[in-house]
């Protein structure tokens, strides 16, 4: 499906050479900063800075013309006022480059009238001139396999997950937790105002693109809600989709109208557009970075059934507690594990009744030993009463209880389990007095691939949107409904 | 008096409806006295009688609707009263006629409505009827076109969904009638681009079929 767009936008994410407009030698411009991300990461064809001014950077010469530049450019960034837009994009059909992205704005989302007028004649000089347009008013495109960072520079590792924002900071700090989470993109691109490409034609090519796997997108409007809602519905068919729409309140369309230039939806309209093509719908930027990460990390899943362990060494009974609410509030479950289970637990640990049901106690391990902590854990996600395995692990108690080598052999296990058990198991690493100990938990288990979150909440959050999704597409076709798979860790 | 020029008048509403196969109550329009006398008997008391003018939006608060009419006496004075108050309430406005249709059993009350939407374009909302749809805005969405599973999760969407269900032995409202009836309204709108807004309300919903008793259609 959208085969087509992977050709289409092939110069936007994968350009062979780059030039960069509104660049100079000694100002902190944003085209400067852009010349110096696409070196520093490695962009693997010509980077060709372009400005008035003259002189050098990055040991690169600055060409004061787009049409002076030697060789070839397939792709344009631009970053100059808006009153020299027209004339640049002259200079780009007079290069035969194929695509421009607009970091310039004071557009429609400034001015309705004139800014909406200069972006008409824009798209129909580019479109006389065979010039694609991101943007205006965007930080474009992020492509660490094509090794294109956005403005700010850092990369991140190539993955399989893939997003489209309509606002540049979201995008950019999209990336940047994704680095910090072990989130790795496919593709991400800001389309700002989005006066050519825009929402539907990123979605469509990601849903396309055999590199991505997920699809997450920011939105605030859309100027072809029949366009954007036919293509949310094609692409939730084919991959997950998690959505998430800023400006929901009056407060928040007001500035999305002046963010963006999007018109405003009620926004229980959009939420039920978004129920109906079968997107999964967030609601901050954290769950759906938590959803996201979810998806990278389990594929499609299936199952409700959740096995708490509320606290891996001691403390855990009001954890325990309140995990149990967060999952049921999430329309998630937790069964009672099952006889057989709970028996052997029993005579493991030393103890009976109900701090074995689910959620567990294995707090009484910490007087048997790591071995016996481990027999625990394995049996409770042994159990076939239970599709998935929360844990709790404070690394407050945890570390004191179980020392520095412990607390890494904890985590060794954790990510054996993982790979022995067809079963997900989810950690929760909530903050506390040993943020290094804990960052480097996080870092470790991530790099197993298992999922952590700072909170119950947000784990069951996640997992529930999981869920909603796999249940969706199991009732539209029954064929997509996979068996549990868990992809290798690596 | 709240005038809309882009107004169908109920009957002409529910002939549109209708032609849609869309389950309305029969409905025709009388312009005399007589006229609405012999087409009551035709249809069987009691009946329901309410002003049909396309510049009186809320009929019953000026007396523009008499419910329960027995017989062909209660009928012809139903007819003066309508006529005597509207011409008092609403002096400028165009009558066409009184329409006349049975008075149907009661059942759940719901609403099924149309609006447009400045991104989504035409956008089916469904609610349960009276005080749950105006002060909870107990309601969902969606836009068009819906297939019937589309209308079957926005029926249970609502939170009111159980009242639906049956409670307090009643028996439950039969969901494939409701579902089908949105679907149909999703596939009239979808054909008729030129309406604005459209409003069953209310729907009827027995445990055998839906049926809309009261309908408004806005054009362009």
């Amino acid at each position: 499906m959208f085969e087509e767009k992977l050709k289409e936008l092939e110069p936007v994410f994968y350009p062979r050479s780059i030039a960069v407009v509104g660049a100079s030698a000694n100002s902190v411009k944003a085209g400067s900063a852009w010349v110096w991300s696409l070196v520093s990461a490695g962009f693997p064809g010509p980077v060709y800075p372009v400005g008035s001014s003259g002189g050098r950077i990055a040991n690169l010469d600055i060409f004061p013309s787009l049409r002076l530049i030697p060789g070839e450019v397939d792709y344009v960034i631009v970053a100059i006022p808006r009153r020299s837009v027209l004339e640049l994009l002259d200079d780009c059909i007079a290069k035969s480059v194929k695509a421009v992205q607009f970091f310039t704005a004071g557009f429609s989302e400034m001015d309705a009238q004139q800014g909406l007028q200069l972006e008409k004649q824009m798209v129909e000089k580019a479109r006389r001139g065979n010039i694609r347009i991101v943007g205006p008013n965007c930080i474009g495109v992020y492509c660490p396999e094509q090794r294109i960072p956005f403005i700010m520079g850092a990369l991140g590792k190539s993955g399989c997950v893939g997003f489209a924002s309509q606002s540049g900071g979201i995008a950019g700090k999209l990336a940047t937790l994704g680095m910090a989470r072990q989130i790795d993109y496919s593709k991400g691109v800001s389309f700002g105002n989005g006066i050519d490409l825009d929402a539907s034609d990123f979605l469509q090519y990601l849903a396309a693109d055999p590199k991505t796997k997920v699809i997450g997108a920011y939105l605030e409007g859309t100027r072809d809600g029949a366009r954007l809602f036919n293509t949310m519905q094609a692409v939730a068919r084919v991959k997950p989709l998690v959505v998430w729409k800023g400006g929901r309140t009056e407060a928040g369309a007001q500035a999305a109208r002046s963010h963006t230039g999007s018109l405003a939806s009620s926004a229980a309209i959009w939420s039920a557009a978004l129920r109906q093509v079968g997107a999964v719908e967030v609601y901050s930027l954290e769950e759906l970075t938590d959803t996201l990460l979810l998806f990278q990390n389990l594929g499609r899943w299936q199952g409700r059934r959740v096995a708490i362990i509320g606290g891996l060494a001691d403390g855990g009974g009001g954890m325990s507690v309140s995990a149990g609410d967060a999952c049921m509030d999430n329309e998630l479950e937790v069964p009672p594990l099952s006889p057989e289970t709970r028996e052997e637990l029993s005579a493991l640990l030393g103890e009976a009744g109900s701090i074995l049901h689910n959620p567990v106690d294995v707090s009484q391990a910490q007087f048997r030993g790591l071995e016996t902590l481990f027999r625990a854990i394995d049996l409770v996600a042994r159990d076939t009463a239970v599709d998935a395995v929360l844990i709790q692990e404070d690394i407050d108690i945890v570390l004191p209880i179980y020392s520095q080598q412990g607390l890494e052999e904890i985590s060794e296990f954790f990510i054996h389990l993982r790979s022995k058990q067809n079963k997900p198991l989810l950690v929760v690493l909530p903050p506390g007095s040993s943020e290094p100990e804990r960052l480097q938990t996080e870092q470790k288990l991530l790099k197993g691939s298992i999922p952590v979150f700072c909170s119950v909440e947000r784990a069951a959050r996640a997992l529930s949107n999981l869920n909603r999704y796999s249940f969706r597409r199991g009732l539209v076709d029954p064929s997509l409904t996979q068996p549990v798979t868990m992809p290798e860790p690596g | 008096m709240t005038k809309s020029h882009n107004a169908l008048t109920e009957v002409e509403a529910k002939e549109l409806l209708a032609k849609a196969r869309i389950p309305v109550v029969e409905t025709k329009l009388a312009r005399s006295k007589r006229e609405a006398i012999s087409m009551s008997k035709e249809m069987g008391f009691p009946v329901v009688l309410k002003v049909n003018s396309r510049d009186v939006i809320h009929k019953s608060d000026s007396g523009g609707v008499k419910l329960g009419l027995a017989n062909a006496t209660q009928a012809g004075k139903a007819y003066s009263e309508i006529m005597s108050s509207i011409r008092q309430a609403h002096p400028d406005a165009r009558i066409e006629g009184i329409s006349v249709q049975p008075m149907v059993a009661p059942a759940v009350e719901v609403i099924v409505g149309m609006s447009k939407d400045p991104q989504f374009g035409p956008v089916i909302m469904f609610g349960l009827g009276g005080i749950l749809v105006e002060v909870l805005k107990d309601v969902s969405f969606r836009i068009v076109p819906l297939t019937e599973r589309d209308a079957g999760e926005m029926i249970r969407e609502i939170k009111g969904y159980p009242i639906l269900e049956g409670y307090r032995g009643q028996k439950p409202a039969s969901l494939p009638a409701l579902e089908k009836l949105i679907v149909q309204v999703s596939r009239f709108v979808e054909k008729n681009s030129h309406i604005r807004e459209l409003d069953l309300n209310p729907v009827f919903a027995y445990p055998d079929r839906a049926l809309a008793v009261d309908a408004r259609i806005i054009l362009e």
